[in-house]
């Protein structure tokens, strides 16, 4: 019984992880319709992000986080100037080579910037545990489960609750009507890709001292992070959170009741079922024009 | 169609001058080339006429070459018998996997595919007593004509060079047959295509095998060249490249899929004298072709053949000499 | 083909550039040698340490007069991360560098993938990857110079002897080394009598391994063998002691790189033995401290005991060189007739198959730091 908590806190904790990272994935995808390859590597380098400021440079923790945000902000400008607005018109499948073609860049320029060797990023609660029912569960775990559910309920309020949410919410439905309503549509998508990038930057954070800063961790990152979007909805942010979460505990509870070889064929054969049965996942989007 | 003929004749001749004046290394480098060109000719099927998206197209490639390299390595089967197995099997499971896969579209169909593919590669990495798990199968045998072994990478060329030419030619046939048309018929509008009768699964299906039996000749080939295949030639990330060949010479065109795995092979190779950062630099010019030629190579030259047209007065009605070639 | 003439141009003018920049400690002709080694992707982490080592060996060597007066130069190709890459990689030095020797990669199946081409080059290279497999494929060209999977495995299984354990866990990660070593141990550890009770693989990627910990605990494991990469190595001990157990764990030589230490505490060190290449002992003085402390200096960062191996391997062959020349065949019979080669980190010993290192080494942290010490050296007959 012990082992059964011990394991469902593990496997939560790693699917909060699928879904921060998922859900910088889904509200780019939301509101641009783009699907990003490299959104791995926008997680990776919000874990070097922080290595940077709080390792690199030594600032103290709350600065060293704001720091490595505000660059995760540049960098998500920066990725729709270069990246999303000269393919914006080009096809779905131009636009996820695209990612692919970036993210290999990205990947590399980190190797180049940090080195190969792993960083173990500080922790705000290093080394602090708790037992619950038997079970050990790290406080940074918490704190991620918790970050995550924070930030679900501040987009939350950015989208339903606030003016550039709502208008955020009319381009993904429909540009030419937003336009013609008067938004500013190309400010509007840029600050998608800012949030976007941003959220990964939390997601990087929140991962790295649980398991270390690694240049090449963004395609596994991402792989899992699909997953998790298709089980939960594509488009659906309480989709990423209901995917993720998925993901995490099949991963834990499969490779302790089924086989640690074969488990990430259970995440995603459940995945593949899913697009089978329920394309639209549990919480997703109809499907219909997106196709 | 003369040009067709032409280009063909343009490509055996390079290929053929090529494979007797160049080093060992750059022949090693023009038969991955041509290699993954059987494969990316294959994927042309299922995305440039019948517009699937598909990332899982190694995987195929890969079961081909796997089928192979078990009946040879573990059974003694001559790798030529081999090949119909390996060919047939796969052409067999794309078919059971295609008529429920693709009812998707889009970019749910590339994660589904993405799925297929990182499954295969578990399975390969597992099922040890079989496949050798993620040490692979070494040794397997080369192919031999009429007592000659196929050994080397020139007479390996000269094999390779002909296959893709007479895979060229049959998928030029089959593009411009009804089964061709009723493909770009279902990728422009299946509702359309519908009406007039066409079969949109069995059209979707037969595209998506076709593609597979390529890449299943690709996988043989690989197979026979290297003498060993792992898990790791197969991964979802050759899939993602396959993609990127088609895209960057030019989807919907065979030229175009020829010159875009020739290219791809070839550049990070040429990057090489960069040092340290030469992937980073393949990245962004990977990144720049698609932005400044949105439609491939081949629909920039063909771009080009157009607006010299238009020069040269008068300008004769071409007919269907688009930038499909 | 333009680019490989401008290729050849380029590296024939940063040839020159080198030779005239480098003092005249070694003059002539330089003597070229490849190396395909991993310096993108998930393996340069260990790929960084070779070029590192080889840099610095090549300096040594010209140092000291290079080979006979003429100096060394390593062309050093990317092998990435997959086996094709490795090979295009090897291909390209023979044909442009044409190198009398070459270095080889620490990855087997790119090992695996590279053999037939060495056999066509016809020099002798040496390479690092573990599976015996490659050594079976032996053709007299390919020397190995870490220890092969079985030894590993056979120096893990005999400590378990030591250790009185007679229910061992084996935790894997899931790729040629890990399965290679996994099921190596399993089976030496059957003929010991004592069977594995459990055997557990994780991913490559994998980043949670409670469930794996889990299983072997249940399954009343009384130590556990772990075959693993630096990262995860260093973060599967980790999440052992956070779920709170005390069994003994005898890890896999990655552990125990310094690339893996620098992610641990002491704490995470306790009760755990590294069955490992070699002892790189900073404190024991002569050349060992010498290697050490100059890498350090020139790299900032701990040299291992992989990236010692090539430095090693560097200085065989800088010898071979001088006594044999630059004959492939001549080199290849002076590296096969080595039986106690006295390097750095290693004793070589090249057996029929080309095996070059015969035993492995156990070492501990000392109590409540993460100062290693030798255990004991397990040469198996």
């Amino acid at each position: 019984m012990a082992d059964l908590i011990q394991l469902l806190t593990n496997g939560l904790a790693l699917g909060s992880v699928y879904a921060l990272a998922a859900i910088g994935f889904v509200i780019v995808y939301s509101a641009t319709g783009v699907v990003n390859f490299a959104a791995g590597q926008f997680v990776m380098l919000g874990t070097f992000a922080g290595v940077a400021m709080l390792l690199n440079a030594g600032l103290p923790m709350p600065v060293g986080y704001a720091a490595a945000l505000i660059a995760m902000a540049l960098f998500g400008a920066l990725f729709y100037l270069v990246v999303y607005l000269p393919l914006r018109t080009s096809p779905v499948v131009t636009v996820i080579i695209g990612t692919v073609a970036i993210g290999i860049t990205l990947q590399n320029a980190a190797l180049l910037t940090f080195g190969s060797w792993p960083f173990r990023l500080p922790s705000p609660f290093e080394g602090m545990m708790i037992e619950v029912a038997g079970a050990v569960v790290s406080v940074h775990a918490l704190a991620v489960v918790a970050t995550t559910a924070v930030m679900i309920f501040l987009l939350w309020l950015l989208l339903h609750r606030t003016a550039i949410g709502i208008a955020m919410r009319a381009v993904a439905q429909d540009v030419k009507a937003a336009r013609l309503m008067g938004l500013r549509v190309q400010w509007l998508l840029a600050f998608s890709w800012i949030l976007g990038a941003v959220l990964a930057g939390v997601a990087g954070l929140m991962l790295g001292p649980m398991w270390f800063a690694d240049v090449n961790m963004g395609d596994p990152i991402a792989l899992k992070a699909f997953a998790a979007t298709v089980i939960g909805g594509f488009g659906s942010l309480p989709g990423a959170i209901a995917g993720g979460l998925f993901v995490g505990l099949a991963e834990v509870l499969g490779a302790s009741y089924i086989s640690s070889a074969y488990k990430d064929l259970i995440a995603f054969g459940i995945m593949i079922l899913f697009l089978l049965v329920r394309p639209q996942g549990i919480f997703g989007e109809p499907i219909q024009d997106r196709g | 169609m003369a040009l067709r003929v032409l280009a063909l004749a343009a490509y055996l001749a390079i290929g053929l001058a090529l494979s007797v004046s160049v080093s060992e290394y750059t022949l090693r480098l023009l038969n991955l080339a041509t290699i993954s060109a059987v494969a990316v000719i294959g994927l042309n099927f299922a995305f440039g006429y019948a517009g699937l998206i598909s990332l899982g197209h190694a995987a195929f490639m890969g079961l081909g070459a796997y089928i192979l390299a078990i009946l040879t390595t573990q059974a003694g089967w001559s790798p030529w018998l081999a090949t119909l197995p390996a060919i047939l099997g796969t052409g067999l499971a794309a078919v059971v996997i295609g008529v429920p896969l693709l009812r998707l579209k889009g970019h749910y169909l590339a994660l589904a595919t993405l799925g297929l593919n990182v499954s295969f590669g578990i399975v390969a990495a597992n099922w040890i007593e079989l496949t050798g798990g993620t040490n692979g199968i070494a040794k397997i045998p080369g192919l031999s004509l009429f007592g000659h072994a196929i050994e080397g990478e020139r007479p390996f060329l000269w094999l390779s060079l002909a296959v893709v030419a007479v895979l060229a030619v049959l998928a030029s046939f089959i593009q411009r047959s009804r089964y061709g048309r009723a493909m770009m018929a279902v990728r422009d509008d299946e509702t359309a295509a519908s009406m007039t009768g066409i079969n949109v699964t069995a059209t979707k299906v037969s595209a998506f095998a076709l593609s597979a039996i390529y890449a299943a000749i690709a996988g043989c080939l690989f197979a026979t060249h290297v003498h060993f295949i792992s898990p790791d030639d197969f991964n979802f990330a050759h899939s993602i490249t396959f993609l990127s060949m088609l895209i960057v010479g030019g989807e919907g065109t065979i030229a175009g899929a020829i010159i875009g795995a020739a290219l791809l092979t070839f550049l990070p190779e040429w990057l090489r004298v960069l040092g340290e950062s030469y992937l980073a630099f393949f990245g962004l010019m990977m990144l720049a072709i698609l932005i400044f030629m949105p439609t491939g190579i081949v629909g920039l030259l063909s771009r080009f053949r157009r607006s010299a047209k238009r020069e040269a007065p008068p300008a004769p009605a071409s007919s269907g000499e688009g930038a499909r070639t | 083909m333009t680019i490989n003439r401008r290729t050849i141009l380029s590296l024939a003018a940063g040839t020159a550039l080198g030779a005239a920049i480098r003092p005249a400690f070694a003059a002539g002709e330089p003597i070229s040698i490849g190396a395909v080694i991993p310096t993108t992707g998930p393996m340069s982490l260990s790929g960084k340490q070779y070029f590192n080592t080889l840099t610095m060996a090549e300096e040594d060597i010209n140092k000291a007069g290079g080979i006979n007066g003429r100096p060394v130069k390593f062309v050093i190709q990317d092998a990435g991360s997959s086996n094709s890459t490795a090979v295009s990689a090897f291909m390209k030095l023979i044909q442009e560098t044409k190198p009398p020797f070459a270095f080889l990669t620490s990855y087997s199946t790119q090992n695996l993938a590279t053999a037939p081409e060495v056999v066509k080059a016809k020099i002798p290279v040496m390479y690092a990857g573990g599976a015996d497999a490659v050594a079976e494929s032996s053709n007299g060209w390919m020397f190995r110079i870490r220890p092969t999977d079985s030894l590993a495995a056979r120096g893990m299984a005999q400590f378990v002897k030591t250790l009185k354990a007679t229910k061992p866990g084996i935790l894997y990660i899931q790729n040629d080394f890990g399965q290679g070593g996994a099921q190596a141990a399993a089976k030496l550890l059957e003929a010991n009598g004592t069977a594995p009770v459990g055997m557990e693989a994780y991913g490559q990627n994998d980043k949670d391994f409670s469930a794996q910990i889990l299983r072997l605990r249940q399954k009343g494991a009384d130590v556990i063998l772990t075959f693993v990469y630096p990262a995860d190595g260093a973060l599967l001990l980790r999440q052992i002691k956070a779920l709170g157990l005390k069994t003994p764990i005898v890890a896999s030589s990655a552990s125990f790189l310094p690339a893996a230490l620098q992610l641990l505490s002491p704490a995470d060190l306790e009760n755990v033995w590294g069955v490992i290449d070699t002892f790189v002992d900073a404190s024991v003085g002569g050349r060992m401290t010498d290697f050490t402390t100059r890498y350090k200096a020139k790299f900032g960062q701990d040299g291992d005991a992989y990236g010692l191996a090539y430095y090693d391997g560097a200085l065989l062959l800088a010898e071979g060189l001088k006594k044999v020349g630059t004959d492939p065949e001549k080199l290849r019979d002076f590296i096969a007739s080595q039986k106690s080669w006295e390097g750095i980190g290693q004793t070589f010993s090249f057996d029929d198959k080309g095996n070059g290192v015969p035993g492995v080494v156990v070492v501990k942290a000392k109590p409540g730091t993460k100062t290693i010490e030798l255990v004991e050296r397990i040469r198996p007959s």
